[in-house]
């Protein structure tokens, strides 16, 4: 297997000018500007094999984007060192941007004022693309997000879940081998995030494309990566199996019950944290270790005809994460 | 071989150059309002010197009446030349981070600019010589038409120098928000604005300025913009003269846009791709 992508040991930092509120502090700021240094990303590092499908969590301010514009060439490494395909994406030499797209859901490539065909055709020349293959790739990706109408459309004229669906086609009709997609689904109704996702998988399964996916949707991760990487405040704090985080972070298992007939809820607290009762179904949050015991006094005590016992939803693990981060400072050391 | 690639790569433009001509059709009354304000600028220059003129067959410095009209009528021509320009427009994208999807692609960002320029420029030529042939029928004015071909090919180069001058000199202006995100078009007004339309002689000739300014301007870029080439369409100087003063623009379209090209490479280094 070929590293497509490697990240060591970066780090970038933003100077920020600080303003005060009010005239008086901007007044203030004009005279004495307060430079601030925040690092966005400090010393990450990973690297994604060709053909990977890589979901890369954060909370908001993370680091991922910045992570993803590093990698994509717009911005330069304060240290530490990135390559992508061999390349070193700060010096955007063209074979490189060939290959690569970056999209992000609130930018847009498109000309506004004009029709999204003429930014195709754009891009159809600017990727030195023939007409064949211009052809061929506009038909499957029009008949994919079926936006066959809308081609000759004043992009500004297209609704928000539309314009999404042309800056996709824009992205990918030269048919990059590394996709940088920034919350690809933001934006989109249910349907289209359904077909932007299948979309996806397929294209990375067709074109062994490698891929990174930030999403804060999800099903967006569930559905399509295997393998994420977690960040917060610009730092590691996980990298495997979707489900290996499961387990390494959520503490609790989920015991849900069917029961046959009612019961005091007071004496289920001794079992475990109650989390839903409502006749006859129970949720009751346990921990991880003591899940066997917790369901065997729960089938010997109780009235239960039917009983599972589930991992704690992605949603909760990954809230769980970010939450008690020094938690994981602490194990680190 | 090289054929084929050099073709696909004209092509690249050729589309940029379509697509910017496109883009300025939709924004008609925005080309017109430029026009108009084009147009005013050269009318007060004309009504203003011809009082002057009254009483003619006298000559201010340097200019009969032929030559001052010619002066004002080579203005519209000129102007719409070298200061129609979009790359006036990267200071804008530099502050808001649309920057990004030029850096992106694979195109070299400088001859995109250039390409935009031209359509701009090209849209502005032909409507200066609507304008001009219209109020050349409404003023009927007695006009110097240069006869002599050398004139006319230094002319010709002159503006391919201003032209040049003009681009860096905005460009220059629009790499301010690389530091300075919130100024993205004050930079650029107040040069543009103020030193390049003042010191250029788009608003007088410079030859009302005392001797020792003109002198001090001769040694700055500006003059190589407007003046200039409009003193070589008149032949109010030497021939060798002419010659000194393109060399002397030449060597600063190439100053400048080395320079052009350093603060941009410096400018990347610190851009941070906002906008999410």
């Amino acid at each position: 297997m070929k590293k497509v992508i490697v990240v060591d040991h970066l780090v970038k930092d933003f100077e920020v000018l600080e303003k005060e509120s009010g005239l008086k502090g901007s007044l203030n700021s004009l005279i004495h500007p307060k430079k601030r240094t925040v690092t966005a990303v400090r010393d990450l590092s990973f690297t994604i094999q060709e053909g990977e499908l890589v979901g890369f969590i954060g909370p908001n301010g993370a680091g991922k984007t910045t992570t993803l514009k590093t990698l994509s060439g717009l911005l330069y490494p304060t240290s530490g060192f990135v390559s992508v395909m061999d390349f070193n994406p700060w010096e955007k030499s063209s074979d490189f941007l060939k290959q690569i797209s970056l999209l992000m859901g609130q930018k847009n490539q498109l000309w506004w004022d004009l029709p999204a065909m003429e930014s195709f055709e754009l891009n159809k020349e600017i990727y030195e693309i023939s007409n064949k293959e211009f052809k061929k790739n506009l038909e499957e990706l029009v008949n994919l997000l079926n936006v066959s109408t809308l081609l000759q459309t004043q992009v500004r004229k297209l609704s928000l879940g539309q314009r999404m669906k042309m800056e996709l086609i824009a992205a990918l009709i030269y048919k990059p081998k590394v996709l940088f997609l920034d919350e690809p689904t933001i934006g989109l109704d249910l349907t289209a995030q359904q077909s932007l996702r299948d979309f996806i998988y397929q294209y990375n399964k067709k074109h062994n494309a490698t891929i990174i996916l930030t999403s804060h949707n999800m099903k967006d991760l569930v559905d399509l990566t295997r393998r994420v990487i977690v960040i917060n405040d610009g730092q590691l704090i996980f990298d495997g199996a979707l489900e290996e985080l499961t387990i390494k972070f959520a503490e609790d298992k989920l015991i849900k019950a069917k029961l046959s007939s009612e019961i005091d809820v007071k004496h289920l607290e001794e079992i475990g944290m109650v989390k839903k009762f409502e006749y006859p179904e129970l949720i009751i949050s346990v921990p991880r270790n003591t899940v066997a015991i917790a369901a065997s006094e729960l089938l010997q005590n109780y009235p239960v005809s039917d009983l599972t016992i589930e991992e704690l939803p992605i949603e909760d693990v990954i809230r769980t994460v970010f939450n008690s981060r020094n938690v994981f400072n602490s194990n680190e050391d | 071989m090289s054929l084929i690639v050099t073709r696909t790569k004209m092509n690249k433009y050729l589309k940029i150059l379509e697509i910017s001509l496109q883009q300025e059709f939709t924004y008609k009354l925005n080309f017109i309002m430029w026009r108009i304000r084009n147009i005013m600028q050269v009318l007060v220059f004309f009504f203003l010197w011809s009082s002057v003129f009254q009483n003619s067959n006298v000559n201010y410095f340097g200019y009969s009446k032929e030559k001052i009209i010619a002066y004002a009528f080579l203005l519209i021509f000129v102007r719409a030349i070298i200061m129609s320009s979009r790359s006036v427009d990267v200071a804008g994208i530099i502050s808001n981070g649309e920057l990004s999807n030029l850096l992106l692609k694979p195109i070299n960002f400088f001859k995109y600019w250039i390409t935009r320029d031209i359509s701009s420029k090209f849209l502005n030529i032909i409507f200066s010589f609507v304008e001009i042939t219209v109020l050349f029928l409404i003023l009927k004015p007695e006009i110097f038409v240069q006869t002599n071909f050398v004139n006319i090919v230094l002319f010709v180069a002159s503006l391919l120098i201003a032209s040049l001058i003009f681009f860096s000199i905005a460009m220059l202006t629009s790499f301010v928000p690389f530091w300075i995100p919130e100024i993205s078009w004050g930079a650029q007004f107040l040069v543009i604005v103020i030193f390049v339309e003042f010191l250029s002689g788009a608003f007088f000739p410079l030859d009302v300025f005392p001797t020792f300014i003109q002198n001090i301007l001769k040694f700055t870029p500006f003059p190589y913009l407007v003046f200039v080439p409009i003193q070589t369409y008149l032949g109010n100087e030497s021939i060798q003269l002419s010659l000194l003063s393109l060399t002397v623009g030449a060597m600063w379209a190439l100053i400048l846009l080395f320079i052009t090209k350093k603060i941009w490479q410096k400018g990347l280094k610190v851009y941070e791709a906002i906008g999410r």
